[in-house]
């Protein structure tokens, strides 16, 4: 039963990560060009690292957390286990995003300050 | 083998909980344009991709949290003691969702404020006084 549970995890796991660094990826391209003053190649290239470094982190966090997996029985605690961990996955995910958007507001609020007292 | 209700339990709760947060997701993230184009002074792609970026948030943490908070400790006998424990753990949950909608909408009106006074800040510098130039 173990190992249909980490099956059904990690294909779950995997299409939410994948969905989720794309519509990053595709949403971040505005803020990193705007922190980068419209210099495309740059913010292009920093973007797509940032993308691999994000696919990375993530699908590798997702892999470990099977260490700690619990033996299931039937196909109810297959389905609990399941669950509960593809949760405990998304609100990572959503820890780190939001670490990232105030990272990048920050940045922003400094870039600011440096435009303003150069002039 | 003793028949436990817990699998009917969870099969009610993922449905309702999945439904209950993309509806307020799609009713919050479809009415916050509005302030993003506000807040960026009507930069529209700027605007849009924030929207895109805290619904994307906002479904992680709430599906993720109703997700992780699943399962049931005890074992469920009787079709009363389920719908009992389904409706306290779906109604918190919903208090829980509301608690979020609320907070997303105070974020939405502080960033309104700060940015129309960062606006309003930058035209008095940028348009000083004409008596405080001649001095």
């Amino acid at each position: 039963m173990n190992v249909l549970a980490y099956i059904l995890y990690l294909a779950i796991t995997y299409i939410i990560t994948f969905r989720v660094g794309l519509l990053f990826y595709r949403n971040g391209k505005v803020y990193i060009l705007h922190l980068f003053q419209g210099n495309e190649k740059l913010s292009n290239a920093v973007n797509r690292l940032l993308l691999v470094g994000y696919y990375l982190l993530n699908l590798g966090y997702a892999a470990v957390m099977i260490s700690t997996w619990e033996t299931v029985h039937n196909i109810e605690e297959v389905l609990v286990s399941v669950v509960s961990m593809t949760g405990w996955i998304m609100l990572t995910l959503a820890t780190i995003h939001f670490l990232n958007m105030t990272v990048i507001y920050l940045f922003s609020i400094q870039r600011k300050y440096f435009n303003h007292h150069k002039n | 083998m003793k028949t436990t209700l817990n699998f009917t339990a969870y099969l009610i709760y993922l449905p309702v909980v999945i439904a209950l947060t993309w509806y307020v997701a799609h009713t919050l993230f479809r009415n916050s344009k509005v302030f993003m184009l506000d807040i960026f002074h009507g930069k529209t792609d700027m605007a849009f991709s924030t929207n895109s970026l805290f619904k994307t948030g906002f479904y992680l943490l709430n599906l993720g949290f109703g997700l992780w908070i699943m399962r049931i400790a005890v074992e469920i006998l009787d079709s009363r003691s389920m719908l009992e424990i389904l409706s306290t753990k779906i109604g918190g949950f919903s208090i829980y969702l509301g608690f979020m909608l609320f907070f997303n909408l105070y974020l939405f009106f502080r960033g309104r404020r700060i940015s129309k006074q960062k606006s309003k800040a930058v035209e008095t510098i940028e348009k000083p006084p004409v008596n405080t130039e001649i001095k």
